[in-house]
């Protein structure tokens, strides 16, 4: 996947250095409730990826 | 409540940190933990410390492991608790709890323990406590000569990180 980025933003690693200076400007604290954020909304994610599957696995065409 | 080796579905990083925290246990925080903290803009699903593997020290941390449910994660189900010989020895204790994975490590890259890593620490206020954090460029000297698919993949973002940090 790419995405039409300033170059400006995305360092020539492929870094985007708007994410670091967002996050730089956020307290410690700041950053590990947003990594706890982003971690429950994984497991979300990835259970209702879990479900998704078994809803097709279950589904006969035709039935 | 036994967790059955399955992953807590409530995991909260922050709070398990600040539950170490409270029960006085003596630990650098090092690994994606340790990077989110200093600013890098990665999401990580564990705590990684490296203990202070004093008596004292470890008391208190099969204390905590004890008050937060833990159990070794494992790919069968047989519940484990934690084994005081583990946390002495030089490996990696590797555990399931309610607040989320927790991995207690005696050494980390090139067998540097808790005293040889205290030197390049940062000290940060957090819920009223002291957290010792591994510093970026300590966490960036270690990973550089990783051959961990993460870790190469992190590297340029910590890099970059450090660099704007540094710029500030």
């Amino acid at each position: 996947m790419t995405k039409d980025r300033d170059d400006k933003i995305v360092n020539e690693s492929g870094v985007d250095e708007s994410l670091i200076a967002a996050f730089i400007r956020m307290s410690p604290e700041e950053r590990l409730l947003a990594n706890d954020r982003m971690v429950q909304t994984i497991l979300e994610l990835r259970d209702a990826f879990k479900r998704r599957k078994t809803d097709e696995s279950e589904f006969k065409p035709g039935s | 409540m036994p967790l059955n080796g399955e992953k807590p579905m409530n995991p909260n990083l922050s709070l398990a940190l600040d539950e170490l925290l409270k029960a006085g246990v003596d630990f650098i925080l090092v690994g994606g933990l340790a990077a989110v903290v200093q600013g890098a803009p990665v999401t990580t699903m564990d705590v990684d410390i490296v203990h202070n593997q004093s008596p004292e020290n470890i008391d208190k941390l099969l204390a905590f492991l004890d008050s937060v449910d833990a159990f070794y994660r494992r790919l069968d189900d047989k519940l484990i608790k934690p084994k005081r010989d583990e946390l002495s020895g030089k490996g990696h204790a590797l555990f399931t709890t309610r607040l989320g994975p927790i991995d207690v490590l005696a050494v980390i890259e090139e067998g540097r323990s808790y005293n040889d890593l205290l030197d390049y620490t940062v000290k940060i206020d957090f819920r009223g406590h002291t957290l010792r954090v591994l510093d970026l460029k300590m966490l960036i000297d270690l990973k550089k000569n990783s051959t961990d698919l993460k870790d190469k993949q992190r590297l340029p973002v910590l890099k970059a990180t450090l660099r704007q940090l540094e710029e500030k």
